[in-house]
């Protein structure tokens, strides 16, 4: 599904990714665990193809694609979904106009027609509750005056909109309390099956009792430092990232 | 003294050689004589002057001043190709006044009666030359050296819609004035008038459109006074949509008292050239302001809009939010004032100026100016000018729109703040028509209107 081989990346002329390998299945769920300033979240932007993130060698194959030869917004339509660390305000794009526009596009890239209004406030609702999500909101503008939970309900939301293939989730657990949290990863688990992939870039193991991932991969400083099942997350948790981060070194 | 200027010399031939023919009644000899004589002296504004400097003042050289011979005009009915199908549709609830080139024309017109509520031509009142000059004539420093459009409408006008309220009347829907620019700037000029008296504890919702209609090249010079008494109130929309050539001038002079509510809505899209100069008196304690302006600028298009709002009386309130948006080659400024007089404690005024640069070669200016001459005051302001938000428009794109999807939806929100003031849906509704007609979005936007 997602081939990353050997990725290098540059923001403002310094090396972040240095020389990344990964390899996510179809239907998998990896997490990409590690201390602050690892590269987690260059990895996530770099995937979804931000401004700014240059890649400066190595390769990122999506299905038979080469992903980095896309735009942005190519990338999207062809399955490809980041929930955001900071979901953006956009105070005046209301959520529902958001929602159905980015279905749309997606939808007319495989060349299907545009959903039915019927039937997409239905799929709504039921996203909606799904996220325990108040309809009121739908009419708010996007992201806007939401408290940090909403805003990642809102993430999760869009995402099981538009049923990605591949769903980038970029420290969506934090800020989350116990409650919200449980709601984001049924969310996030609802999604999952044998033919989407999930990749969880995340600080803590609290998540990963939630969502259980197959793979925990630990970058430290640009490079996958060590991989392993769940276990592994457990481990950090007990002993912090500083023994891998030796270890790397 | 310095000798007049070209310019001002030719104002004063062609009002010598139009002076018979202008209706005594819309505005006396004598105050026609006093305007002529101040701009015979002063001159109209130059970009020398502070006030001035964005305004494009270039096309004055060419047009002509004078406004069609009275009889000319009195015959409009007749001769004037602009029909029903050319004015936008009504708006439910609003009686409509038209005006073509200045002149009331009943043709085009739907009048009610309504009690408490007056509108006259000007030029069918005779009695109006006695009783109260319009609010910039009241003004301390008067005139005021940014009001010289307005006396040159005063030296001018050959028409205008003269309205009264009565005292405690309640007419929030209420009265739509179009002013319909018809002719070119080489043979005749539009003076568009209005006097607006608001009495005591009344409410008015009042709608002020512009257009052109034949000529797109109209040069327009329009002059509004707004006097609104102790505990009224007034939801004032402004729509400039003139011709993609015209040359439009505007002046607009408010005076609220004691416990006066004013809403000015400004919409501000056509024309080659355009200048508002708003002056908003909160003259008695506790008046209330809100200005809040949309300007669009394309192409060549110059869009100016200079607001002052002065503090006189103490605790009053005001609120100016302006958002433009500048394409093509067009500048778009907003200088935005605020004074707050001696005596005049307890002020609150705020302002929130946005500009947004939709090209590399479009110029926008966003000044917020504050004079402030007494202790107790809570003033506030921000402005901004600048480009689309990356992070907003990667948030876009990350979820499958296509850049100019996301760019237009973006200018969308940002005018949003403004546009979502009006409370008039059906208004509401054909300015967003208009907005994204503008923004060349019409199509990809119809799903949000």
């Amino acid at each position: 599904m997602l081939k990353i081989e050997n990725l290098h990346v540059s923001v403002d002329g310094k090396e972040i990714l240095k020389g990344l390998t990964l390899d996510v299945g179809a239907g998998e769920v990896h997490a990409i665990m590690g201390p602050n300033g690892s590269g987690k979240s260059t990895l996530a932007y770099a995937l979804a193809g931000r401004p700014g993130y240059e890649i400066t060698a190595g390769k990122v194959t999506f299905g038979e694609r080469d992903l980095m030869s896309l735009a942005p917004e190519e990338r999207a339509r062809e399955g490809v979904f980041l929930g955001f660390q900071y979901p953006v305000e956009i105070p005046g794009v209301n959520n529902v106009y958001l929602l159905k526009a980015a279905l749309n596009a997606a939808r007319k890239h495989r060349g299907l027609p545009e959903v039915d209004a019927f039937e997409f406030l239905g799929l709504v609702r039921e996203k909606m509750k799904v996220m325990h999500m108040d309809e009121a909101f739908l009419s708010r503008g996007v992201n806007e005056g939401f408290s940090g939970g909403e805003k990642k309900r809102n993430e999760v939301l869009q995402m099981l909109m538009l049923e990605p293939r591949l769903a980038i989730l970029d420290e969506t657990d934090s800020g989350l309390d116990i409650d919200a949290l449980k709601v984001v990863a049924n969310g996030v688990n609802t999604l999952r099956s044998p033919e989407r992939s999930v990749v969880l870039v995340t600080h803590y193991q609290r998540l990963l009792d939630y969502i259980v991932p197959d793979y925990v991969h630990v970058l430290v400083r640009g490079r996958i430092a060590r991989s392993g099942d769940k276990s592994l997350a457990l481990e950090l948790d007990r002993r912090g990232y500083d023994w891998i981060s030796e270890e790397a070194a | 003294m310095a000798a007049p200027s070209p310019l001002a010399t030719r104002i004063v031939e062609e009002h010598a050689a139009a002076s018979d023919s202008l209706p005594a009644g819309v505005v006396s000899r004598e105050r026609r004589r006093s305007a002529i004589d101040t701009l015979a002296v002063q001159g109209l504004p130059t970009s020398r002057d502070e006030n001035w400097k964005y305004a494009n003042l270039r096309p004055l050289d060419k047009v002509r001043f004078a406004p069609l011979a009275a009889d000319a005009s009195a015959n409009a009915d007749a001769l004037s190709p602009v029909t029903l199908a050319d004015l936008p549709p009504r708006i439910e609830g609003y009686a409509r006044y038209t005006f073509v080139d200045g002149v009331f024309f009943p043709a085009l017109s739907a009048p009610a009666e309504r009690t408490g509520i007056s509108v006259v031509s000007l030029r069918s009142d005779p009695e109006r030359a006695k009783r109260t000059p319009p609010a910039y004539a009241l003004r301390e420093q008067s005139p005021s050296k940014d009001a010289r459009f307005a006396l040159l409408n005063e030296a001018f006008a050959t028409d205008g819609a003269s309205i009264r309220v009565a005292a405690g009347t309640d007419c929030p829907t209420c009265i739509e004035l179009v002013f319909v620019a018809n002719r070119d700037s080489q043979t005749a000029a539009s003076y568009p008038r209005v006097e607006l008296h608001v009495e005591a504890g009344a409410t008015l919702g009042l709608i002020e459109r512009h257009l052109s209609v034949g000529s797109d090249a109209n040069f327009v010079n329009t002059a509004v006074s707004v006097d609104i008494a102790r505990g009224a109130s007034v939801n004032h929309y402004r729509v400039q949509q003139s011709g993609a050539r015209a040359i439009w001038f505007d002046t607009l002079s408010a005076v609220l008292a004691q416990d006066a509510t004013y809403r000015l809505h400004g919409v501000s899209l056509g024309g080659l050239s355009a200048r508002s100069t708003i002056n908003v008196q909160l003259a008695g304690e506790r008046a209330d302001a809100g200005i809040y302006v949309v300007s669009l600028g394309d192409r060549q298009q110059v869009q100016d809009a200079f607001v002052l709002v002065d503090h006189v009386a103490p605790r009053a309130r005001s609120e100016q939010i302006f958002r433009g948006i500048s394409a093509g080659r067009a500048r778009v400024t907003f200088n935005g004032m605020v004074v707050v007089r001696k005596g005049a404690q307890g002020t609150d005024s705020q302002q929130s100026l946005r500009g947004l640069l939709a090209g590399p070669d479009a110029e926008i200016d966003v000044r917020p100016q504050l004079e402030i001459y007494t202790d107790d005051v809570r003033c506030s302001h921000g402005a901004t000018a600048g480009k689309l938000d990356d992070n907003m428009l990667f948030y876009l794109l990350s979820r499958g729109l296509d850049p100019e999807t996301a760019q237009r939806l973006l200018k969308w929100a940002f005018l949003e703040d403004v546009v979502a003031k009006i409370e008039v849906p059906e208004l509401r509704r054909q300015i967003e028509h208009s907005l994204a007609g503008q923004l060349k979005d019409a199509a990809a936007l119809k799903e949000l209107l």
